[in-house]
């Protein structure tokens, strides 16, 4: 008896399967519908996760929205820079390079170094304070209430002695802060390299006017526009040309930096400063080589 | 006579009475997913509805036949290996769920296709909630609801016949429907609303659900009132006429 229970079991299911399985297949070609073979060769290009990460429901629609070219192929963060790869060669695209956008804060003086302040009794926003005449002798530097520390969502920016201070390690570059400052004096970069040279100093005054009111400001000495390319001086201020910034120009950017008698030319970015501080004192090798010699052989077998 | 009655109840209850949404609390992930507009809860409704329906009626179909105790298809089958009466014994009830899921799934799945092809908006805007119809509990509700009807009958002439079970089905659809969409107005009004941090999203539309079940409470009891007038017609009709003429002839 039970195994004629099972038997008609296992028929009764088999039964079904056969015939689901018939009318599916006839209706899987009755609505047959012509896809692109592109969006079909990037869905299988794509991992099929369909975690929603590039902002599109599944993989499905960003492959369609791929093939459609409203969107880029290097969205997909769990398939990485090989998807985008694939994507590419789908398509018959460049994968263009794309640097991570990270601000700067384009002034380097602490309270110290900042003169002509005067009391401030008033709300503590640089909002507020920028309203307010002579608050500091600098009109273009940083105030130090942390208007950009408070629109930062991620806890990114700290004031450090009236200096507002990126932590470039937990930056997402929403530009939130740029948005806050109300002396426009944060910028948002594409960072080509891990750190970035920047010049901090807003100051658009000529060089007698800079030292009555900062001890660090960018006088307009042009030192740095005769040793590098990369700079240019324009109306006192000291900037640097990011389409020009690459590794390659490095050497002549050095000579710059250590020629700038205000110290304005910086490097900010991962890692920070503090960290390049502890290890100065060591000596490091320029270059690790690979040995190309195997340590299995000097290894005991314990197993 | 008794018939329709039957039918006109069944249908009441399951669309509004004992609506699956507010009454018996199942489908609620669609309810809370795909409410944001008005069009496209209707559109999942719809689907819903065409679903259950292919469901019930399968569902119905292999419970009479073969997945009740002594089903006549499934003791006809093992009448040729055993004895009459240990064949009309057998009882294959416990395949219920697994048939059902697997009738739920291919109808998804031919919708889904049928959908693709035909209204590719539609098909799009539903996204990932259109396979998950699949896992719609209200669908397995109203299988398992009708096969408790038909195999857990006391009285074999109480059973429910087929019209009874695709009657459920449909209005039990078309119940999902009146409240989803309803759900999707109250949603659109919502978008303008200055909802507080903490109930925005779903835990907004919860609540609003909550309250809209104990709305639909009102119903309760209007099908056991609609029964009493639908029997007992006759007397009540000609009771009032008796009224009616004799306050006439009181008049005169």
């Amino acid at each position: 008896m039970t195994w004629i229970t099972v038997g008609i079991s296992a028929g009764t299911l088999f039964a079904m399967a056969v015939v689901l399985s018939y009318i599916l297949g006839w209706a899987n070609k009755a609505f047959e519908i012509e896809v692109d073979p592109r969006v079909e060769a990037c869905i299988h290009a794509l991992p099929g996760a369909n975690c929603g990460g590039c902002g599109y429901v599944g993989c499905g629609d960003y492959a369609e929205a791929v093939v459609a070219g409203t969107v880029n192929v290097d969205k997909c963060t769990v398939g990485g820079e090989n998807c985008a790869k694939a994507l590419a060669e789908i398509l018959g695209v460049k994968v263009e390079q794309t640097f991570p956008f990270r601000p700067i804060i384009h002034c380097g003086a602490t309270y110290s170094e900042r003169l002509g302040r005067s009391p401030y009794l008033g709300e503590r926003k640089c909002g507020s304070a920028n309203l307010v005449s002579g608050i500091q002798g600098c009109t273009y530097g940083c105030l130090g209430f942390g208007d950009c520390a408070t629109a930062c969502a991620f806890d990114a920016i700290t004031v450090v002695d009236g200096l507002a201070v990126v932590d470039y390690e937990k930056c997402v570059g929403c530009g939130a802060c740029a948005k806050a400052c109300p002396r426009r004096i944060i910028t948002i970069n594409p960072f080509k390299t891990e750190r970035m040279l920047a010049v901090t100093c807003s100051n658009l005054d000529s060089g007698p006017e800079v030292r009555k009111v900062c001890t660090v400001g960018c006088i307009g000495c042009k030192a740095c526009e005769k040793s590098s390319g990369l700079f240019k001086v324009q109306n006192n201020l000291s900037s640097i040309d990011y389409d020009k910034y690459s590794l390659n120009i490095l050497d002549n950017v050095e000579l710059a930096v250590k020629k700038c008698p205000r110290k304005r030319l910086v490097f900010v970015g991962k890692p920070s400063s503090e960290d390049m501080a502890q290890v100065a004192d060591q000596e490091l090798p320029g270059l690790i080589r690979a040995e190309g010699k195997s340590t299995v052989e000097e290894l005991k077998w314990r197993g | 006579m008794n018939y329709i009655i039957d039918i006109t109840l069944i249908a009441l209850s399951a669309a509004i009475i004992n609506n699956f949404v507010f009454y018996y609390f199942v489908g609620i992930c669609p309810f809370i997913g795909v409410s944001r507009k008005v069009d496209l809860a209707f559109g999942m409704g719809c689907a819903v509805t065409f679903v259950i329906c292919i469901a019930a009626f399968i569902s119905w179909t292999f419970t009479a036949y073969i997945l009740m105790p002594g089903a006549p298809l499934s003791s006809w089958i093992a009448g040729f290996f055993t004895s009459p009466e240990q064949a009309a014994g057998i009882d294959l009830s416990i395949l219920s769920y697994i048939v059902y899921i697997f009738a739920i799934a291919s109808s998804v799945q031919f919708v889904e296709m049928y959908l693709r092809k035909a209204f590719p908006m539609l098909y799009k805007s539903f996204g990932v909630f259109l396979p998950l119809i699949t896992t719609n509990c209200a669908i397995l509700f109203a299988c398992l609801t009708i096969m408790s009807k038909v195999a857990g009958a006391e009285n074999p002439a109480e059973a429910w016949d087929l019209g009874r079970a695709l009657t459920l089905a449909f209005f039990g659809g078309v119940g999902f429907t009146i409240s989803i969409v309803i759900m999707s107005g109250i949603r659109e009004e919502l978008e303008l609303c200055d909802v507080p941090k903490p109930f925005r999203g779903a835990a907004i539309t919860l609540i609003i659900g909550g309250i809209m079940a104990m709305a639909f409470t009102g119903f309760t009891g209007v099908d056991a009132g609609l029964k009493k007038a639908m029997t007992q017609e006759k007397p009540v009709v000609q009771a009032v006429m008796k009224e009616k003429s004799m306050e006439k002839g009181s008049a005169l």
